[in-house]
């Protein structure tokens, strides 16, 4: 193999010679026989350049496949490599409504609450923040990411992250408990101008009816009612 | 190799005055054969740059489309990007730590800063998207998508992922050759300079920029390898995961992906095509075929039918879903697919829509080529489709998890 691509390598360092260089440049043809040993080496480091594209492009595509693909033996057995090479500009993740579409709805409820001077607490109605999202979606042919994307990523993230229980256990998941509650408090204090010492959040999943089954009016019961723990709001960023 | 499934009855030519006898005469065919592929590659690879106008088309539409994202969002700027988002700066910054990335919108918390980025970003976008030095801008346009998409990870989606990839692929690329201000700067140059005398360059100076130029066509042609591949993982790995789904199978999926509240921006259409049983089951399967088949259909004619079809799929997601950014995303990836002859046939045919409408005068267009691909009609199939990623996706495993999972 390797025997052949030097061949294949001398014969196209020939051509290349008898080609346009013999054209427009009068030098070249007034000494055809002796090169000049800087375009020997010019020619050299060319074709390392283009072997070494092809191979990275080849390497490049084969690691984007083991990344994506299911794991495997092989990716299992490099997967430091393709990691490394992967992460994190190339990540990505193409298991878009697969194998299965999610067949749930979730409303996302947040309530506030607040210390007064005497000691007791004012505590605020629950309020449906995913409503908020829907509503903005609906009848808008560009919604925006802060409608479809921030709380819904922002969610799944945290449960990616925390598993069933509230008690962050990692340094992601302190991250993501400090990135939802921001989004409540920033939410809360976008429709309330009082202060907010502490906000809670409920998650209630909703099961997507499967289909033919007559639904009627009545509402779907929640497959899960999570109630997440009490947080105190500290202001972020303002 | 394939040379030895036609053994002995060698009608291999005798190999007329060969002393050395018929072995190294068969060897000789399989070196020679090896060579000819060899140099084959060689030639493809180094000889010119493939696909000049699909590499300009994916400029101007990833360009536009991420120009149409900032101007979009610029009333949520500060939410999504800025000192105030939710997802604060200390935040990222955290996870870069963690996680390798970096973005220049977290060099400094100040408002001014950060509206001086917003700009320079619609500027650099608006730029790429004109192919106005095109090398330089593309660099600063991967550079923007990069900063943008890691400053505001957790808000990206399947399309700003796509978007990414490709920004950063699109250096590789010689994009800026048609259809751009610096195609437009060339051409007057050269008609400025055409008949001054030829320059005569010192031998290893032209040698030098011959380097230089094949060293560029084949940077460009791995560039548009690699974006096709990508598009070809893009739409394997999501056909062959569905195929691993019962509703998939079952042929229910799309009622699932129709009912989800945050993407249905008009929801009595939805409902109205979710009552078609019959039709969303029927376009479930060809949505799980085509992607499965998409990677094979390439080499043939069969790729135009199988792109209108998917063209179809996108512009019914970006309704129905109400994802138009996805949606052009991925119908700019797929123009990866179509020949220059394909390109250079286009004006030719708006010229000829144009005249038969009797509209305005048509544009002066570049050299209608002598194309002769089928005309692609717009496709009038609205095919509701699918393809976001609901909440809760369970499958970030590796180190970060950080790709946009969905839509």
């Amino acid at each position: 193999m390797s025997s052949g691509i030097e061949s294949a390598d001398v014969k196209e360092i020939q051509q290349s010679d008898s080609g346009p260089v013999a054209q427009e440049c009068p030098d070249a043809v007034a000494t055809p026989v002796k090169r000049p040993g800087g375009a020997r080496a010019l020619k050299a480091g060319l074709y390392t350049a283009v072997i070494l594209c092809l191979a990275t492009t080849l390497a490049h595509v084969a690691l984007v496949f083991l990344h994506v693909a299911p794991a495997s033996t092989v990716s299992k057995r490099f997967s430091p490599q393709i990691n490394a090479w992967v992460y994190p500009f190339f990540e990505q993740n193409w298991r878009l409504f697969a194998p299965e579409p999610d067949s749930v709805n979730r409303q996302v409820l947040a309530r506030a609450a607040h210390t007064r001077s005497d000691g007791s607490m004012k505590v605020s109605a629950w309020f449906d923040l995913v409503a908020e999202d829907n509503s903005a979606v609906e009848h808008s042919v560009f919604p925006s990411h802060t409608a479809q994307n921030l709380l819904r990523r922002a969610w799944t993230s945290y449960t990616d992250s925390h598993g069933g229980d509230d008690n962050a256990r990692t340094e992601r998941a302190v991250m993501m408990q400090k990135y939802l509650s921001n989004i409540a408090a920033d939410r809360v204090a976008a429709r309330n101008a009082g202060t907010v010492d502490f906000i809670q959040l409920r998650v209630v999943t909703l099961p997507i009816a499967a289909p033919g089954a007559a639904v009627g009016n009545r509402p779907p019961t929640p497959v899960e009612n999570r109630l997440l723990p009490w947080w105190k709001v500290t202001t972020h960023g303002k | 190799m394939g040379n030895e499934q036609i053994p002995q009855t060698a009608p291999t030519p005798p190999a007329p005055r060969r002393p050395t006898g018929r072995q190294t005469g068969f060897a000789g065919t399989a070196h020679r054969w090896l060579l000819d592929r060899i140099s084959a590659l060689w030639a493809l690879l180094t000889d010119r740059p493939v696909s000049l106008y699909a590499a300009s088309a994916l400029r101007i539409g990833y360009g536009s489309l991420y120009l149409i994202f900032l101007l979009r969002e610029f009333p949520h700027r500060h939410e999504i990007w800025g000192a105030d988002s939710p997802w604060t700066p200390a935040l990222a910054q955290q996870l870069f730590d963690q996680t390798g990335w970096n973005s220049i919108l977290t060099l400094s918390d100040s408002r001014a800063y950060f509206e001086l980025c917003y700009v320079m970003a619609l500027v650099t976008s608006a730029l790429f998207m004109l192919g106005w030095r095109t090398r330089v801008m593309s660099i600063l346009f991967a550079l923007v998508v990069t900063s943008f998409h890691a400053r505001a990870i957790f808000m990206t989606d399947g399309g700003d992922n796509l978007t990414l990839l490709m920004a950063l692929y699109l250096v590789l690329t010689a994009c800026g050759r048609r259809w751009s201000l610096d195609a437009r700067r060339d051409r007057l140059k050269a008609a400025r300079a055409g008949n001054a005398p030829k320059l005569v360059r010192r031998f290893s100076v032209q040698q030098l920029l011959d380097a230089r130029t094949t060293l560029t066509t084949v940077v460009h042609n791995c560039g548009i390898f690699v974006i096709a591949a990508q598009v070809c993982v893009l739409y394997g790995a999501a056909g062959l995961y569905k195929v691993q789904g019962a509703s998939w199978g079952g042929g229910t999926a799309l009622h699932y992906v129709l009912n989800l509240e945050l993407f249905q921006p008009w929801p009595a259409l939805s409902h109205l095509v979710d009552e078609q049983t019959i039709l969303i089951s029927i376009v479930g399967y060809m949505t799980v075929l085509l992607q499965v088949a998409f990677p094979f259909v390439l080499f043939g004619r069969l790729k135009y039918p199988v792109l209108v079809m998917l063209l179809g799929m996108h512009i019914g997601i970006a309704v129905l879903m109400g994802l138009p950014l996805f949606s052009g995303a991925m119908i700019v990836a797929d123009a990866v697919f179509l020949p220059d002859r394909f390109y250079t046939f286009l004006p030719h045919l708006c010229r000829r829509a144009a005249q038969r409408t009797g509209m305005r005068r048509p544009a002066p267009g570049r050299s209608a080529g002598p194309g002769s691909v089928p005309s692609q009609g717009r496709p009038g199939v609205p095919g509701p489709k699918h393809r976001t990623t609901p909440p809760g996706q369970k499958d970030n495993a590796l180190a970060t998890g950080l790709a946009s999972d969905q839509s």
